[in-house]
């Protein structure tokens, strides 16, 4: 993998402008999951292995109260 | 006692001792004294009874922006309530006191924030507090407040109880409603209480359980008490060390510690994981994917105001492969089925909850098992394989483990099945009635003139 091209052409994609002073440490951030990212990806698995992210379906009775702030005052 | 001379106590000392830890970025004076009134009025017989306690800065207390330790987010709106869980504990009596400085955005485990200065160590103020929770640790180890709260996404509740020496539980993933606390990455966040005693620890905690429908990840259970239990002990539990990766990622003190314990329980029995390794990678792409996607909007447009120590990360973060990240989720769940099959021989586990004891602030580097490793995440290490499966975990802290450092504490995890925190609190109980864990406050000196100034503001009152 070409790291820093693959930055510039997913910060590009993402509308993400790289700024010179952050790009190295960008670059060198890539690099290191780059080289942690085969643990994960040459690990075999069936595809009967699902997802750890599980979805729970949503009814109108697991909604916030109307009245509030929605679930996050923080950072809403 | 009353709730009004509690609370004036943990003012004073933490105006006395916080020039020198910076624990706090709130202190909430005229609110916390006119709740401990209204409670010496009108709230005898709660279970808190007045307990002042504080919380890290991504939970929602009403009248403040929740600034999650950034320098964006004061720009916040100011929350319109307190967090759900602040609020459980106000009715069972508590009272907040103010709010805890922590790594920004929660990306870190060393509280090296340079927007609000480092959160130091009280049992030496030279060292890291560890993060992402420093100042909830810190503010317990100073004895600045008795029970915090914190959050724990890839240890950010074990590592600082580990080097302040204070007891810690992360719950199991789903058990505490998250609605009202700034995320950091919806897979795997926590919330968790940190105390000077596990009989606090687990009160709060059972105070604070209970369904809440509209929260997202809240596993909607019934309160599943742990208190009536906690003095059962060990007797009956098939307790195990883990291996592998759990011992070969450490330092010497860490497994002297580990032993220690495991004395202390009479098990010398080794159990071993699979893959731990390739789990620790799994939740650090998720982590990097889901948390630099969250700040994508700012990153985009203000980058320049994130931390200098995690912006980097966030950005390349936001750039990961949808695939790393989808089969990092997948191998999660592979991982949790490993596991879970474990635990048919075993109810509890240990391992160390840091590498070594807390280092110098400013560290860069470490040398674990023959590799020069970035400090900063190497403590996470052994962590982050246990809350990428959502396994409840308590801390017990040991001292006098490091020869080189024997003023300093070193954690132990007591790990067991989802669900289970009882057993991980009856362990912990049964190691602090046998005096081989504890959580002394620290000795701190007042303030000089020219520190006590530098308190944080005093807001008024919410």
């Amino acid at each position: 993998m070409d790291v820093e091209r693959y930055a510039d052409a997913a910060a590009q994609a993402l509308g993400l402008p790289l700024a010179p002073e952050h790009r190295p440490g960008v670059v060198r951030y890539l690099q290191m999951v780059a080289q942690m990212a085969p643990r994960v990806m040459d690990f075999s698995l069936s595809p009967a292995v699902e997802s750890g992210n599980a979805f729970r379906p949503l009814g109108p009775e697991d909604l916030s109260s109307p009245d509030g702030d929605g679930t996050q005052g923080a950072g809403s | 006692m009353s709730a009004v001379v509690q609370v004036r106590d943990s003012l004073a000392r933490i105006a006395a001792t916080d020039g020198q830890v910076n624990a706090f970025t709130a202190v909430l004076a005229e609110r916390a004294l006119a709740r401990a009134e209204q409670l010496d009025r009108e709230g005898r017989g709660l279970p808190l009874a007045g307990l002042p306690f504080a919380v890290k800065n991504l939970f929602d207390v009403q009248g403040l922006p929740t600034v999650a330790g950034s320098k964006i987010e004061r720009d916040a709106a100011p929350a319109l309530r307190d967090a759900p869980l602040v609020q459980r504990l106000e009715a069972a009596g508590g009272v907040l006191v103010g709010a805890l400085n922590m790594d920004e955005y929660a990306y870190g485990f060393t509280t090296e924030n340079t927007h609000y200065g480092p959160t130091r160590n009280p049992h030496d103020l030279s060292r890291l507090s560890g993060g992402s929770s420093g100042g909830s640790a810190a503010a317990v180890a100073a004895g600045q407040v008795p029970l915090t709260l914190g959050s724990d996404t890839n240890g950010s509740i074990r590592v600082p109880s580990s080097l302040c020496g204070v007891f810690g539980l992360k719950p199991t993933f789903g058990r505490l409603p998250r609605t009202g606390t700034y995320p950091f990455v919806a897979s795997l966040d926590h919330l968790g209480p940190f105390a000077r005693n596990v009989k606090d620890l687990a009160q709060a905690y059972d105070l604070m359980q209970g369904p809440l429908a509209e929260d997202a990840a809240c596993a909607q259970r019934p309160v599943e008490a742990t208190v009536p239990v906690l003095e059962r002990g060990p007797d009956g539990l098939r307790i195990g060390v883990l291996g592998g990766w759990f011992q070969s990622q450490t330092l010497p003190p860490a497994l002297t510690a580990v032993n220690r314990v495991a004395q202390a329980l009479g098990t010398s029995r080794l159990v071993n994981w699979p893959e731990v390794d390739r789990a620790r990678t799994a939740a650090f792409i998720i982590t990097s994917a889901e948390g630099g996607a969250l700040h994508l909007p700012d990153l985009r447009t203000r980058a320049q105001e994130f931390e200098p120590l995690s912006r980097d990360r966030f950005i390349a973060g936001a750039l990961l492969p949808a695939a790393w990240v989808v089969q990092a989720q997948r191998l999660r769940r592979w991982f949790a089925e490993q596991v879970a099959a474990s635990f048919r021989g075993v109810d509890v586990l240990l391992a160390p909850a840091t590498p070594c004891t807390a280092l110098p602030i400013g560290t860069e580097w470490l040398e674990i098992d023959g590799q020069r490793l970035n400090a900063r995440a190497s403590m996470g290490l052994l962590t982050q394989p246990i809350s990428c499966i959502g396994l409840p975990v308590a801390v017990a802290p040991v001292w006098g483990c490091d020869p080189a450092a024997p003023h300093l504490p070193l954690g132990v995890q007591i790990i067991a099945a989802p669900w289970r925190e009882d057993l991980c609190l009856r362990v912990a109980r049964h190691l602090e009635a046998q005096g081989v864990a504890s959580a002394p406050v620290a000795i701190l000196h007042a303030a000089h003139p020219h520190q006590a100034t530098q308190v944080p503001q005093v807001l008024p009152s919410a």
